[in-house]
């Protein structure tokens, strides 16, 4: 280099950007929409900026402390809790029933995995209005079977007591098929000579489910677990179009909550801000609780 | 789980998923039922499975009616257009990214690809007020940038991980001989990498499609012109201009807009299906 002070410098120069240039166009996209939102939601969260306010000041705590003492934004804590545990299971367990019967060389499985796998091509909105029209309470199908099958019926989405459950099979309902697929995968990856060994030592199917598959499948599962548990604490969508939050506050969620707050009717910005960054620090601690329960028994 | 089962338990078993797999589009089958009934038919009870006599009627009610909130034609071109602009920014913006993530060494690699990953964790609902009110400065609201960009953004780190996994396992010797022919990195880039990377680029793109095309709560926020509402903003307030014993525009709303994306599945079962099994691997 320094017997060359120019030679091969532009050349070499060159050649050292050219990664961060392929790299910028996205990671510009990505800074400013991802990065830069995230913390600027932190720094929102201390003042008390609202929707056409030019000048707003910082607050300190003051947002958290208010959430301390908003009773509805408890509520909506407590019912996306009871959404996400109640319907944590049927996630867990009707997909991968589902894969685990269809991984059993049965016929036409690729046209009944696109059967459960559909739902999941729709919006939240279309997956919630097809919900809305079946539990109809006076007109709608699902009441008239019931009726037929000699099973009392209410109107399930006015019904504070009922009302989440709908909601959580419309969601069970929307998602299986994506588990499904993400199940079977897994189930693939299995090698198939630890059920050949199990079925010469005369352990078969059940025996075989839990001794093999349930342990192999760990990975797949804290995926599963970890992703709907994230998608659950942010569950908007289906309360929307179903329920709007009712009938009372019974199926109000924290997005929900954080959605009129900021947007329909406070237009508080900073108080949304801090309930954001509760949801993002609960998602957190979930999360990596999940990943503790989970991983240190991955190997086999 | 191929453990070999009896014939005739497997065809038990056939039958009964058949059935389950039935019952399961059955919700759906209803939607379609109802849009291409009569109004007077709709809310028959019991409920009739063959919509006889068929019309489309409510199909033309929402494509082509006056009334400013039952534009589900216009909405539909909004959706169109917001989709195809956010596949190709996500495309373009992740393969580039990807690309010396996966095949070049350079300070700071490491730094960027556990960021991006990272941030898979990121709520959406996290960054909706601050993400509103860049779109607000910037003077994009209700305008197709401020659905495109945000929502390319959303599926950026998703598009790079994918991708990423995709390139690497490129033999190092395609590169090579394009190398000592003389072809630069762009080059070999646009000639060699991204035709290489069709299975993997039309799964990003079917998946790029999907979120944006049945994105909810951002539109909800980011519009506020009738005229730019896409797909699902529009239904989700057709249900508010119409009584609950209309079904049928709601339905017939439905089924447009979930029409794009079963074609799509038709045509490209296999590629969707390895899109949502790859998006599992990141876990």
């Amino acid at each position: 280099m320094r017997a060359r002070p120019y030679g091969n410098r532009p050349a070499l120069r060159r050649g050292a950007l050219t990664p961060y240039l392929f790299l910028a166009p996205g990671l510009a996209l990505f800074a400013a929409f991802r990065v830069y939102p995230l913390l600027d939601g932190l720094r929102l969260s201390f003042t008390n900026a609202r929707l056409g306010r030019a000048q707003y000041a910082f607050v300190g705590l003051a947002n958290y402390e208010r959430l301390l003492e908003d009773t509805r934004f408890h509520v909506s804590l407590v019912n996306t809790a009871f959404y996400s545990v109640a319907s944590t299971l049927p996630i867990l367990a009707i997909p991968l029933l589902l894969a685990v019967a269809l991984n059993r060389g049965i016929a036409l499985r690729t046209f009944l995995r696109s059967a459960f796998f559909f739902p999941f091509t729709l919006s939240v909105v279309t997956v919630g209005l097809t919900w809305l029209w079946l539990l109809d309470p006076v007109v709608g199908p699902f009441n008239y079977y019931l009726k037929a099958l000699g099973i009392p019926v209410r109107s399930w989405l006015a019904d504070p007591t009922t009302a989440m459950w709908a909601i959580i099979v419309t969601s069970v309902w929307w998602v299986t098929g994506y588990y499904l697929v993400i199940y079977l995968a897994g189930l693939q990856d299995i090698p198939r000579e630890l059920y050949e060994a199990a079925a010469l030592d005369g352990a078969g199917g059940a025996r075989a489910f839990w001794a093999i598959t349930l342990p192999l499948l760990r990975p797949v599962f804290l995926f599963v677990f970890v992703t709907h548990v994230i998608g659950s604490f942010q569950i908007f969508g289906q309360v929307f179009i179903l329920t709007q939050g009712g009938p009372g506050d019974a199926t109000r969620t924290v997005v929900q909550h954080l959605y009129e707050t900021a947007f329909q009717n406070f237009f508080h910005f900073g108080s949304a801000s801090a309930m954001a960054w509760v949801l993002f620090a609960l998602i957190l601690v979930f999360s990596l609780l999940q990943f503790r329960l989970l991983r240190g028994h991955t190997q086999y | 789980m191929r453990a070999q089962l009896g014939l005739s338990r497997r065809v038990g078993l056939s039958v009964l998923m058949a059935g389950f797999a039935i019952l399961w589009l059955l919700p759906a089958v209803w939607v379609l039922v109802t849009s291409l009934k009569l109004t007077e038919n709709i809310i028959r009870v019991p409920p009739e499975w063959i919509p006889w006599p068929a019309t489309l009627a409510h199909y033309g009610e929402v494509l082509f009616s006056s009334s400013r909130t039952a534009r589900i034609g216009r909405a539909f071109v909004n959706s169109a257009i917001v989709s195809v602009g956010t596949v190709a920014l996500v495309v373009l913006t992740s393969a580039m990214a990807a690309y010396p993530l996966a095949r070049m060494r350079f300070r700071g690699r490491n730094v960027i690809f556990a960021l991006l990953v990272g941030s898979l964790m990121i709520p959406n609902a996290v960054v909706l007020v601050p993400q509103y009110i860049l779109t607000h400065r910037l003077g994009w609201l209700s305008t197709y940038q401020g659905l495109i960009v945000p929502e390319a953004a959303m599926t950026f780190a998703f598009g790079v991980f994918l991708l990423r996994q995709f390139f690497l396992t490129m033999p190092a010797e395609l590169e090579d001989a394009a190398r000592i022919d003389g072809a630069g990195p762009w080059r070999i880039f646009t000639r060699i990498l991204l035709p290489l990377s069709q299975p993997a680029l039309g799964a990003l793109a079917i998946f790029a499609f999907r979120s944006a095309w049945n994105d909810f709560l951002w539109p909800l926020i980011a519009v506020n012109k009738p005229e730019m509402f896409p797909l699902p903003v529009a239904l989700a307030l057709l249900r508010g201009a119409y009584s609950s014993e209309s079904y049928g525009p709601i339905m017939a709303g439905a089924t447009l807009s979930a029409l794009p994306l079963l074609i799509v599945f038709l045509l490209a079962n296999r590629r969707i299906i390895e899109g949502a099994r790859v998006s599992g691997l990141k876990g």
